[in-house]
Order: structure tokens, then C-alpha cells, then sequence
């Protein structure tokens, strides 16, 4: 059609010059002889090849293109013969080295006589058409690999026709056999009953009706049976206003979700560990904030819940003075990047409370190694440490013990030797013996020797019976009044010797003790107190109380003698240790004293002065 | 101040005096014996012999006693200035260790000749112990 009009301009009686004419055509058009020699044409024909008249004028066209085809030259003879418009398409790379795609159509053109003239070659660039191309076929690769690798399967859904196509990656994570699938009703089948096919099909029908689109996080189930975690998501597809579609999509996410919760899960195990520990553990800020705190700190602190805990440092929780020892042993972990481990500290709490810990302190770095603060774990010890002080008082009893058995072993085996060496001895020189009046001296001296023995013994029982009486029983004991019933008992004693006794001791003071125990104690302090009164004045004896530390003291001070503690402090106490030159000393009185006020859980202690006096003080134990 | 050949028995328990007292003089009647009932009183007596210069050649020695007892009175003993060693025969039923000590201790420290004894005392024993001094 466009040569036609080419044809009848040349044939036309318009007086244009032909070649002028020619020069303006808009589209690349070149005329050439029979021979194929260049002739002429357009401008535009030179602008898109980049060549100049002069350069080709008369030249044959296959020594311009001289890498031309085959195909091409086959053409060109073929148009001489006649046969018309006879088209192809070639690439073309300028001298610039541009690239450009043209599409090329050779028509034959006449003279009078109706013979072949020449050729009217027009050339057409395409090189826009074929970049597009180009691009499309990228970006189909693109999105194949893009889907391939995010594993995103798409589906389009045709409203009309009920067709459902569904790209090859959907079909894969389908794992859709060759059949494929082609309308919705099977791909519904590939979501597991109840919640996520209800909840898909749902999705789909609304975005039909009311062009709602949809987001779900759903579970499918493949023909082979393998359960997969998906996202999909789909939207109505509007063309010129009318809803023609559905476009879906479906992203696989099974592996995501299977390491998700793998990580949830051992989160979880982790913080039931933690959670459960019999262990305080908890986590504090830069600035000594808790951050975490585990079940056993929020029973520790005595809150239900970890928020009240959370956010808040030692100075909040704790009194100021335990606050600030704590925050000075964070500061330390902290700013040297140390570990405390295993300190044993007393934590006090606001309401006064005391707890035994062992505590740890760890520093926490992140991923750039930077502290960004510490971890503590405290165990309780309390209870170990109650038993440890109950161990310690248990073994120091059973070593007093143990010291006093090894004192009485001695003083039994010292006290029954001599008795026994005594009669061994006399019995030998009773043996040897004639005179019959030495023989009646010795069995005199056997006989009072049998009788220390016995008195010997009856002493060691006493002082084995206050010992093994486990089970005492103590009473309380108005002072006052047991004090004043003893000095009565012993009135007629007293008055003999002119002695006066002073009690001063409050009414209604109360004392735990084993009465008999406490009238032999205050009976032979006071026998004592006469026995070694001084000869130059009338005894007075003086009873006063007072409270030392757990104790009840009750002090019996006399004016008599007094005794050298320096020289017999360690032996005040001991059986038969005698200091005076007394008729009546026999050194067991203090001894049994000190046992059985030893038995009560108390002691006695004496101060004193030669010549002026003795002060015995009774620790009477007020506890238990 | 020269040593006589006078005995001393000091002990409270008056049989145990008997019994020494009663061997000694079956061994050697013609010795001088005396007896006192603690430290104090043999202390004195020691004290005494020295100004006189008739300090007693052994000394038997009990060491539970009131007053003074064995310890206290060699404490005193071995710091009375008395040249010529003495035979102290310690005679006990003491088998504590603490005792026993307390004996190495005194025998450490004195120039005077301290032995340790148990009850009872053979009549062997004694002149054995006679015969030394």
C-alpha cells in the first residue's frame, strides 16, 4: 500500500523532483537498480544506518552490508524476478557499536513495459519492540527464580469461567500431580479439614462477593501427606471497574515455622527450667534495674508477680544501707567484667527478716562483648546454716562433755586407787604382823579405810546422777521466795554463827531451775559462807540479783575468809580440793554445785579476796 | 648447813602416813621421821631445817592435799635456796597425764632429785629409794 502510494506520486503529474521526494519520505527507504546497486534513498534511510550519500553512491548494496545473510540476497533475486514484498528482520550493530533490530521489505518496482526496474528496499527499526522482548523474558526469569527461591506459589482464579491456574511453583509446593489443578474446589482439598480449609474457602467467597482481600496464616496437607505451614494471601482482580478475578498467593513457610517454634519451645523449656529452679535467679540492668526475675525471687521478695519486681534496683526493694552493699557488689561485677562466685552473704529485707545466701554474681555480654549487665543466682542457705551453728553447739556440749567424762575418769580412778592402795598395804602388814594390838590398830585403820571408800563411792554417785539425769525437770521458781525459804531451813544454823543475811531480790522475778538442784546450791553457799567465815567478825551474807545477757545472776556474797583465786582459781570447783584447814572440808560441796547448776544449763563463778570476803555468782539460765 | 638423815612423809591421808611411817621405821628405826598434813606445814618445816641446817635427806611427797598442794609446795621448794640436793619422791594414785607432766616439768627445772610414785609404796621400794639417798 505504501509503495503503491510511492508508485503513483512517481507516476504523477506533481512537479516535484523525484528525488526530492524521495529524500523526505519519513520512513528509511533505499532504491536500487537490477544490477543491486545503490541508487538512492531517504534521508532517513542514511540517519539510520549512519552512512553518507557519497559513500554508497553506486556501489552494489552487498558490498555496503557485506555480512548480510543468505537468506537476504535470496530475497533480493527473488524480488528482481518479481516476486513482491518479500520481508525479514535483521540485527544490525552501527560503528558507534549501537545495537539496533530492523525489519526489512523488498518490493520490485516496473518500468512501461511491465519489467522488474529495480528494488524499493524500506527498512522498518524494531529495535524498541525487541528490547521490550528482551525485558518481558527477564522478567519472567526473575520472578521464576524470585518465586523458586522465596518458595512463593501464585494462582489466578478466572470468575467467569471458573478456571484456576496455578503457577509451576504452586503446583510444586502443592506437590500437585501431573493432572495439575484446575478449578477451586481442588485446590480447597489441599487444605486439611476444619480450621484452615474453613478459613480459606471463607477468604475466597467473601473476596468474591465483596472483593475483601485476605492475609492467613494457614496449615496444607500434600497428597503424599506432608503437613506444611503456609501464608496465603489473595486479592479480587479489577479490570475497566468490574471484578473479573481472584490473584492469590501462597508462601511456604514450614521451615520458618518449624525453627520458630523449636526456638519457642526451647525458650519455654528454658524458662520452666529457671522458673522452677530452687534457686533465686534473676537479671539486672546498667542500671542495677531487675530485668528478669525467676518464681523463687518473686517468693523471696513475697510478691505474686514478676512485674512487681521488674524495673525497680536494691534501693527500692531492700533497706538503704543492704542496697548499697548490694549495688557496690553489681558495680564491681559490672565495671571489671568479674564473676563473684559462690559469696556468702546475710541479706536483710525491709521487714527485718535475715536470710543466709550463697550468691553469685555474672557478668552478661552482648553480641558486640559489651556488658550489658549481670546475672545472680542465690541459693539459700539459711537452713544449712541453722544446722551448721546446731552442729557446732552439739559438738562443743558433746566435747564438754567428753572433757568432763575424761575429768570424772580420773577422778574415779585416782580416788578409787588410793582407797585400794591403802588396803592393799595395810592388808600386807597385817599379814606380817604378830603383835596382837598392832593386829587390832590395823584392822581399826581397814575399817576406816572401808568407810572412806564407801563415802568415796556415795559422793561419785551423786555427782553421776546429776550428770545422767537427761530428762530435768525444771519449774519455774519465784526467786525471792525460794531464796528466803532456803535461808529459813538453815535459820537455827545461821543465828548460832551470828550471822545475818540481806536479801535483795525483786518480788516478782521468776527462774527456771531444778529446785532441788537450786536449795542444795544455795544450801551449801551458805554453809560455805559460815564454814570459812573470819575469825574477827560476824558473818554477813548478802543475796542480790542481776540480768547479764540470758542470764539470771543471783550473787551470794559473804564477808568470811576469802581465797587466793591466783594461786586456787582452777581448782575452786574441782572434788576434793580443800583450801582451808577445816574439820568439816571435804571438797565435794563445790563440785557438786558446779555439776548441777551445769545440768540447768547455767554456771558459777566466784570472786574473791583474802580476808575480805567471797562473791560465788549462779548463772541461772533464762532460756529453756 | 649440812644434810641430816631426817625423813619427811607429807600427806593428808593419815593412813598412808601410817603405812610409810610404819615401814620406815622397820627398815631404819634410828632415822629421824616427820610428818606433815599439806604443803604449807612441810613448807614451813623445809624452810625451818634450812636456817637450821638440818634439812631432811628425802621427802616423800602426796600431791592432792588442802592448803598446799604437791605442786604448789615444790614450786616454792625448788626456789628456796638450798644447795645439796634433795630426794623428793612424788607418791601418788594419780594416773592423769596432766600429772604426770607437771612432774617432767618440775624435774627439768630443778637441781634437786624429783621421782614419781604410785600408791601403793612396797617395803623394796623403800629401802631401795633409802639406800640411794
Amino acid at each position: 500500500m505504501f509503495v503503491g502510494n510511492i508508485l503513483y506520486v512517481l507516476k504523477g503529474t506533481i512537479e516535484i523532483p523525484q528525488d526530492f521526494l524521495l529524500r523526505q519520505l519519513p520512513h528509511p527507504t533505499a532504491v536500487l537498480n537490477t544490477r543491486l546497486e545503490f541508487q538512492t534513498a531517504s534521508d532517513s534511510w542514511f540517519d539510520f544506518f549512519g552512512l553518507l550519500r557519497r559513500d554508497v553512491a553506486g556501489k552494489p548494496i552487498l558490498e555496503i552490508f557485506p555480512e548480510s545473510s543468505p537468506e537476504w540476497r535470496q530475497a533480493l533475486q527473488d524480488c528482481l524476478r518479481g516476486k513482491p514484498e518479500v520481508s525479514g528482520s535483521r540485527h544490525f550493530i552501527h560503528p558507534d557499536q549501537k545495537e539496533s533490530w530492523f525489519k526489512w521489505v523488498c518490493s520490485p518496482f516496473f518500468d512501461t513495459d511491465e519489467n522488474p526496474a529495480g528494488i524499493i528496499l524500506q527498512i522498518s527499526d524494531v529495535t524498541e519492540g525487541v528490547k521490550q522482548e528482551i525485558n518481558q523474558e527477564k522478567v519472567r526469569l526473575m520472578l521464576e527464580a524470585q518465586s523458586e527461591n522465596a518458595r512463593i506459589g501464585s494462582w489466578w482464579y478466572e470468575q467467569h469461567s471458573g478456571m484456576l491456574e496455578c503457577s509451576a511453583m504452586t503446583q510444586k509446593i502443592l506437590g500437585a500431580g501431573e493432572a495439575g489443578i484446575t478449578n477451586m474446589e481442588q485446590l480447597f482439598l489441599y487444605f486439611p479439614g476444619g480450621f484452615s480449609r474453613n478459613t480459606f474457602s471463607m477468604a475466597v467467597f467473601q473476596a468474591m462477593e465483596s472483593g475483601r482481600p485476605w492475609n492467613e496464616q494457614l496449615e496444607l496437607l500434600t497428597p503424599c501427606g506432608k503437613e506444611l505451614q503456609i501464608i496465603a494471601t489473595g486479592r479480587p482482580i479489577i479490570k475497566n471497574g468490574r471484578q473479573v478475578g481472584l490473584l492469590g498467593t501462597f508462601l511456604d513457610i514450614t521451615e520458618w515455622h518449624r525453627s520458630n517454634q523449636k526456638m519457642r519451645e526451647s525458650e519455654a523449656l528454658l524458662r520452666t527450667v529457671v522458673d522452677n529452679l530452687p534457686l533465686n535467679v534473676y537479671i539486672k540492668d546498667l542500671d542495677f534495674r531487675k530485668i528478669l526475675v525467676n518464681k523463687q525471687e518473686c517468693r523471696f521478695m513475697g510478691v505474686s508477680h514478676p512485674d512487681e519486681l521488674l524495673g525497680k534496683d536494691d534501693f527500692e526493694l531492700y533497706p538503704e544501707e543492704m542496697a548499697r552493699t548490694l549495688q557496690q557488689e553489681d558495680l564491681y561485677v559490672m565495671d571489671n567484667q568479674k564473676t563473684i562466685l559462690g559469696k556468702e552473704s546475710l541479706l536483710t529485707k525491709k521487714d527485718g527478716s535475715q536470710t543466709y545466701f550463697l550468691t553469685s554474681k555474672i557478668p552478661l555480654y552482648n553480641e558486640e562483648q559489651e556488658v550489658y549487665g549481670l546475672m545472680g543466682i542465690s541459693m539459700d542457705i539459711s537452713e544449712l546454716k541453722d544446722k551448721e551453728t546446731e552442729l557446732r553447739n552439739l559438738i562443743e556440749v558433746t566435747s564438754q562433755q567428753n572433757k568432763k567424762l575424761i575429768n570424772f575418769a580420773h577422778i574415779v580412778s585416782h580416788n578409787l586407787r588410793s582407797h585400794s592402795a591403802n588396803f592393799s598395804m595395810l592388808l600386807e602388814f597385817l599379814n606380817q604382823e604378830q603383835g596382837e594390838m598392832e593386829k587390832r590398830q590395823i584392822l581399826g585403820m581397814l575399817t576406816q579405810a572401808s568407810d572412806n571408800l564407801l563415802e568415796t563411792l556415795d559422793n561419785l554417785n551423786q555427782v553421776v546422777a546429776i550428770n545422767t539425769q537427761v530428762h530435768l525437770e525444771k519449774s519455774a521458781v519465784p526467786l525471792r521466795k525460794a531464796v528466803q525459804a532456803v535461808v529459813k531451813k538453815h535459820q537455827a544454823t545461821l543465828a548460832r554463827n551470828q550471822a545475818t543475811v540481806f536479801t535483795e531480790i525483786p518480788k516478782d522475778l521468776t527462774v527456771r531451775v531444778v529446785p532441788e538442784y537450786f536449795d542444795n546450791i544455795l544450801a551449801n553457799l551458805l554453809s560455805n559462807a559460815l564454814k570459812y567465815r573470819h575469825p574477827d567478825r560476824d558473818p554477813e551474807i548478802s543475796l542480790g540479783v542481776e540480768k547479764v545477757r540470758g542470764y539470771t545472776v543471783l550473787s551470794v556474797a559473804d564477808n568470811g575468809l576469802g581465797i587466793d583465786l591466783k594461786k586456787n582459781g582452777a581448782k575452786l570447783f574441782g572434788m576434793y580440793k580443800t583450801f582451808h584447814e577445816h574439820p568439816e572440808a571435804r571438797g565435794i560441796g563445790l563440785f557438786i554445785c558446779k555439776n548441777q547448776i551445769e545440768a540447768m544449763g547455767g554456771n558459777i563463778k566466784a570472786h574473791s579476796q583474802v580476808g575480805t570476803g567471797t562473791n560465788f555468782k549462779i548463772y541461772i539460765n533464762d532460756r529453756d | 648447813m649440812t644434810a641430816t638423815d631426817a625423813i619427811y612423809i607429807v600427806d593428808d591421808d593419815p593412813i598412808t602416813v601410817f603405812g610409810i611411817r610404819k615401814m620406815l621405821q622397820s627398815l631404819y628405826p634410828d632415822r629421824p621421821i616427820h610428818t606433815f598434813a599439806n604443803g604449807r606445814q612441810a613448807l614451813d618445816a623445809v624452810k625451818a631445817a634450812s636456817d637450821a641446817g638440818n634439812l631432811p635427806e628425802v621427802i616423800f611427797l602426796d600431791i592432792n592435799m588442802p592448803i598446799m598442794d604437791g605442786w604448789q609446795f615444790l614450786e616454792a621448794f625448788i626456789r628456796l635456796p638450798i644447795e645439796s640436793p634433795i630426794r623428793v619422791n612424788i607418791v601418788t594414785s594419780s594416773i592423769d597425764p596432766f600429772d604426770y607432766n607437771q612432774w617432767q616439768h618440775f624435774k627439768s627445772r630443778s637441781h634437786h632429785i624429783i621421782d614419781f610414785r604410785n600408791k601403793p609404796l612396797k617395803r623394796e621400794e623403800l629401802a631401795a629409794i633409802i639406800r640411794a639417798a
